[in-house]
């Protein structure tokens, strides 16, 4: 699993060498950032089904909608989230690249899913967070950055 | 390889749910103790020859045939082996130290250790032994108990006292190659 941690400590092995300055540098320069990432996971944590429900809402409108389907979405919004978590954690995108976007472009092509229902919900997500109410402003950043990506990542 | 912050996600995602307050209390102190964990770090990297040689001098002078013909260091070039295997458990015992997780050590080091040792005929006895003085002399370095120069003197940064669990944390994965190969 991919962090700031371990990418450091990996390449240090495949060289053969002990953690060096600059290797030490990098994880406590990822430590700095940890109070703000992991400020963000608590609260996403905290609030993941009401952002959920939000954001599906938001998706699908007034409109009278399968609800089977509508639990779907919730579902798989949900699942993103709680990678965005993980990553907000690990202090890098690990957890979204090994279980959530290895393999999502054949599964969205296999099922006909609409991508832009998605990016729509996180787009809402990422507009919605606001600061001081619901995180600190850094907080905010890296948890808006990693919308960003998984957004970037469907398109 | 896994670290805490990782090793936590692989566990909160086994029960799928997201990392919440409980969870991150034992993170942030890994977070507030970076500094302590650097230090120990350092500790490890910047006495590694010292250790090792130490290590393996102090088993040879417990078993004083191992040099002669016959034993298990003679000629230097198996000595010089033994110093290198030294240098190698201390190199992940370092990785492991900065991660706070054991994993690059369980899967890197100590996977196959034993049976590597028992197809050429290293006497797990008393390599048992070079790794259980590494790990004294580890700590000794770490909470400044060592009889040679302290590891904070001179700079601010922290004590030896305040480096008593980390240390706790070190002599926990010298205990796990032990145990691996004993």
């Amino acid at each position: 699993m991919k962090s700031a941690v371990t990418t450091v400590v990996t390449a240090a092995d495949a060289a053969g060498r002990f953690p060096s300055t600059s290797d030490i540098e990098a994880v406590k320069g990822s430590f700095d950032r940890a109070a703000a990432r992991m400020q963000a996971a608590e609260k996403l944590a905290a609030g993941i089904d009401q952002v959920t429900a939000d954001a599906v809402d938001a998706v699908y409108g007034k409109g009278s909608y399968d609800q089977a389907n509508k639990d779907k979405c919730a579902r798989d919004i949900h699942h993103y989230l709680r990678l965005i978590n993980y990553c907000l954690v690990t202090g890098g995108t690990g957890p979204l690249d090994e279980w959530g976007i290895a393999g999502m472009r054949e599964v969205i092509r296999a099922q006909v899913l609409p991508t832009a229902a998605y990016i729509e919900a996180f787009a809402h997500i990422r507009d919605r967070v606001c600061v001081p109410r619901d995180m600190d402003q850094q907080a905010a950043a890296e948890f808006k950055s990693l919308l960003d990506y998984l957004i970037n990542a469907l398109s | 390889m896994l670290d805490a912050f990782s090793r936590a996600v692989v566990s909160a995602d086994a029960k799928g749910a997201p990392i919440g307050s409980s969870e991150l209390v034992a993170l942030r102190k890994y977070v507030s103790d970076a500094n302590k964990r650097i230090d120990a770090t350092l500790a490890i990297t910047q006495n590694v020859s010292c250790i090792a040689a130490d290590a393996v001098a102090g088993m040879v002078c417990e078993n004083t045939g191992m040099t002669q013909p016959g034993g298990n260091c003679y000629p230097t070039r198996r000595m010089a082996a033994c110093l290198r295997d030294g240098e190698i458990i201390l190199r992940y015992v370092s990785y492991a130290l900065l991660a706070g997780d054991p994993s690059i050590l369980d899967d890197r080091c100590i996977n196959g250790l034993k049976e590597t040792y028992m197809a050429l005929g290293v006497p797990t006895a008393n390599a048992v032994r070079a790794i259980e003085i590494m790990k004294a002399a580890t700590v000794a370095i770490m909470t400044e108990t060592n009889s040679g120069r302290k590891m904070f003197e001179g700079i601010n940064s922290g004590s030896g006292a305040q480096c008593r669990e980390i240390a706790a944390e070190a002599a926990s994965y010298f205990d796990r190659v032990i145990n691996a190969i004993s």
